[in-house]
């Protein structure tokens, strides 16, 4: 497995320790990328910062709480609203931000005073959170306030309040990544064990990485209602705080993003012997697997099977539909961590398309470790790209689609590559059978784009085809179809809604005898 | 030689794109983890008990049992081996999934200390 060297990176020569071609006959021994370090000068990196990581990521998705930035108001709203992760109580932590606004004079005289201000006009302005998380930020850190100590002295003017602090400044880490540890971490050593668990099931589970993008919780949530089983809280998307501090009351820990999330499963393995199942959300046998997986853990695969079976019954045509107009396309999976193993062979296996390349932003060498082992050879791993390697890796390998961040993203469309927002989604939820097909669509909308097809044009060069009509998509995507694919009664496109998260919110579900 | 070299790559090609387990984050979980799901998948294929008594174990067997149904489905040279072959198939296996996760590997974050 052969470093790869980047034309563009040549005058940074460190650089070339950070991707591989994964060859034939290689094996992960042989070479892996450097991973989670410093980003070297003169890269121009597209990760963002250890608070970032722990607010916007991890913190924020939490429903019940208002989450206050403690440092100048950039921070908070460079954080704000970026990412879909609904909840059911709708959406508090998505509509309002809070940050302590502090300016030079606050950096010269101190801020401690304005936070304890905000904290409690916070809590007045809405009265019915009694919750509040606070983040560090680089100017707060810098200056020393004793974040700890204010929160401490509201929570004892307050009593109905609780407050978690968050000290992850921007630097505190080489990217995100550190942020995921630290949150982790204070959140075991500070919360967790600090509220009584509330048990109605034989079955109970903590749902861990997992972020309620645009309703993948919910997704899973039903599965797991339908199966008789408590999820006793979720780290953290949908997430309730209360619920956050009561971990050490469940059975079992289902990771799901093992990247940002690892770190509390691993130490509430260690503190509460609560053991650790790693799964996938995504894709049918993966999603399968892992529903039957948990279902044994309890002695109850019956039920996973039953929902595997009737949901592989509705959604599997409508995923073949599109598995055959995208076979043989090509794409990169160029996520932030975890997609680019959560994605890599099952994408390749029940949609049928080439993964030419895996990045990661700030995953650290055990992502690459799972991204490479997942994916075919030939496939290019780069980690921590700077955005001329993302070009240069994009003009030498022709992907048809990119799922990545909208900011590659824009860059992608540039020189019209489309892309799929791998964070927040286009048309999600992912998660779930229906999901994926959901997903599947949404490549199959951006490579036959009737739209897109025309960026190809090049009204400055090309000649421009007057007599061809506007060709649709399926004119374009069904061109090279047999005529027994093209008119199967077998297969369908996606029938689905689009809302399929409210109907979930009203559904009741049945009582299994404990 | 060539044949029991062959199978391994078979199993370990598997185990590499379906599961997740080998890659926990430390050298002694990953071991840990080779060690009890490995041995558990053997065990299943040789039609034993397993012991599921903690929490633990069982989270081990559910790896385990998704391994042994994939195996049996998809290879079917198991069919034709003894259970002392199987076991020493899985001795190997686990040998070779060492080298691969874990006294072989790259990756440096795997003698942290800490989580
Ligand atoms: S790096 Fe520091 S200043 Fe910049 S957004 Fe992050 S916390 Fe704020």
């Amino acid at each position: 497995m052969p470093y790869h060297e980047f034309d563009c990176s040549k005058c940074i020569p460190e650089r070339k320790k950070h991707a591989v071609d994964k060859g034939p006959e290689d094996d992960l021994t042989k070479a892996l990328p450097l991973g989670y370090l410093n980003t070297i000068p003169g890269s121009i990196s597209e990760r963002g910062c250890a608070y970032c990581g722990a607010k916007h990521v991890i913190g924020t998705p939490m429903k019940d709480v208002i989450h206050i930035s403690h440092g100048p108001v950039g921070c908070t709203y460079d954080t704000w609203q970026t990412k879909r992760y609904i909840s059911d109580n709708d959406n508090f932590q998505l509509k309002a931000t809070f940050a302590t606004d502090v300016k030079e004079k606050h950096i010269v005289f101190g801020a401690e005073k304005l936070l304890k201000q905000n904290i409690i006009e916070a809590f007045r302005a809405y009265p019915d959170i009694k919750r509040m998380t606070i983040y560090q930020t680089c100017a707060t850190a810098l200056i020393g306030d004793d974040i700890d100590a204010i929160a401490q002295e509201v929570m004892d003017e307050m009593p109905d309040v609780d407050i978690f602090v968050c000290n992850s400044p921007g630097f505190a880490g080489p990217s995100q990544s550190g942020g995921h540890h630290k949150i982790n971490i204070a959140w075991i050593n500070n919360k967790v064990g600090t509220v009584e668990p509330k048990i109605t099931s034989d079955y109970v589970i903590n749902y861990v990485g997992e972020y309620n993008i645009q309703g993948d919780q919910e997704v899973m949530q039903d599965y797991f209602r339908r199966m008789g089983i408590q999820i006793l809280s979720t780290f953290t998307g949908n997430g309730s705080y209360d619920e956050l501090r009561s971990m050490h009351g469940a059975h079992l820990n289902v990771l799901e993003c093992a990247r940002s999330a690892e770190y509390i499963c691993n130490e509430l393995r260690v503190r509460y012997g609560i053991p650790r199942l790693d799964i996938d959300g995504f894709g049918f046998e993966p999603l399968s697997s892992s529903l039957l997986k948990i279902g044994r853990f309890f002695g109850i695969e019956d039920r996973a099977q039953k929902i595997i079976d009737e949901e592989t019954a509705r959604w599997k045509p409508e995923l073949d539909w599109y598995k055959e107009r995208l076979m043989g396309k090509r794409v990169c999976i160029w996520p932030g961590g975890s997609k680019l193993w959560h994605w890599a062979n099952v994408i390749h296996e029940e949609m049928g398309v080439k993964v030419v390349s895996v990045y990661t932003k700030f995953g650290h060498q055990g992502d690459m470790e799972k991204g490479i082992a997942r994916c075919e050879q030939g496939a290019l791993a780069i980690d921590d790209p700077n955005e001329l390697e993302s070009l240069e890796a994009m003009y030498k390998l022709k992907p048809d689609v990119i799922f990545t961040g909208k900011r590659p993203g824009e860059v992608a469309k540039k020189i019209r590559v489309p892309y799929l927002n791998a964070h927040a989604y286009h048309n999600g939820p992912y998660k779930g059978y229906e999901g994926w097909v959901r997903f599947a669509r949404d490549i199959y909308n951006a490579i036959y784009s009737p739209i897109h097809q025309l960026s190809y044009l090049d009204i400055s060069r090309d000649d421009i085809p007057g007599d061809g009509g506007f060709r649709t998509q399926r004119m374009i995507s069904d061109v090279n179809l047999s005529q027994e694919v093209r008119t199967s009664k077998n297969l369908r496109e996606y029938t689905g809604k689009y809302d399929t998260i409210s109907p979930l919110r009203e559904k009741t579900y049945p009582e299994f005898n404990k | 030689m060539a044949d029991m070299n062959d199978k391994i790559a078979q199993l370990e090609n598997f185990i590499m794109k379906k599961c997740l387990w080998q890659f926990h984050s430390r050298a002694w979980d990953r071991k840990n983890q080779n060690e009890n799901i490995l041995r558990m998948t053997g065990e299943l294929l040789c039609g034993e008990t397993v012991n599921t008594d903690s929490p633990t174990d069982r989270c081990y067997w559910v790896d385990a049992a998704y391994l042994a149904d994939s195996f049996r489905e998809k290879f079917d040279w198991l069919a034709s081996m003894s259970n002392k072959e199987i076991k020493a198939l899985f001795v190997a296996l686990k040998e070779r999934m060492d080298f691969v996760t874990v006294d072989g590997s790259l990756n440096a974050e795997l003698t942290d200390p800490r989580y």
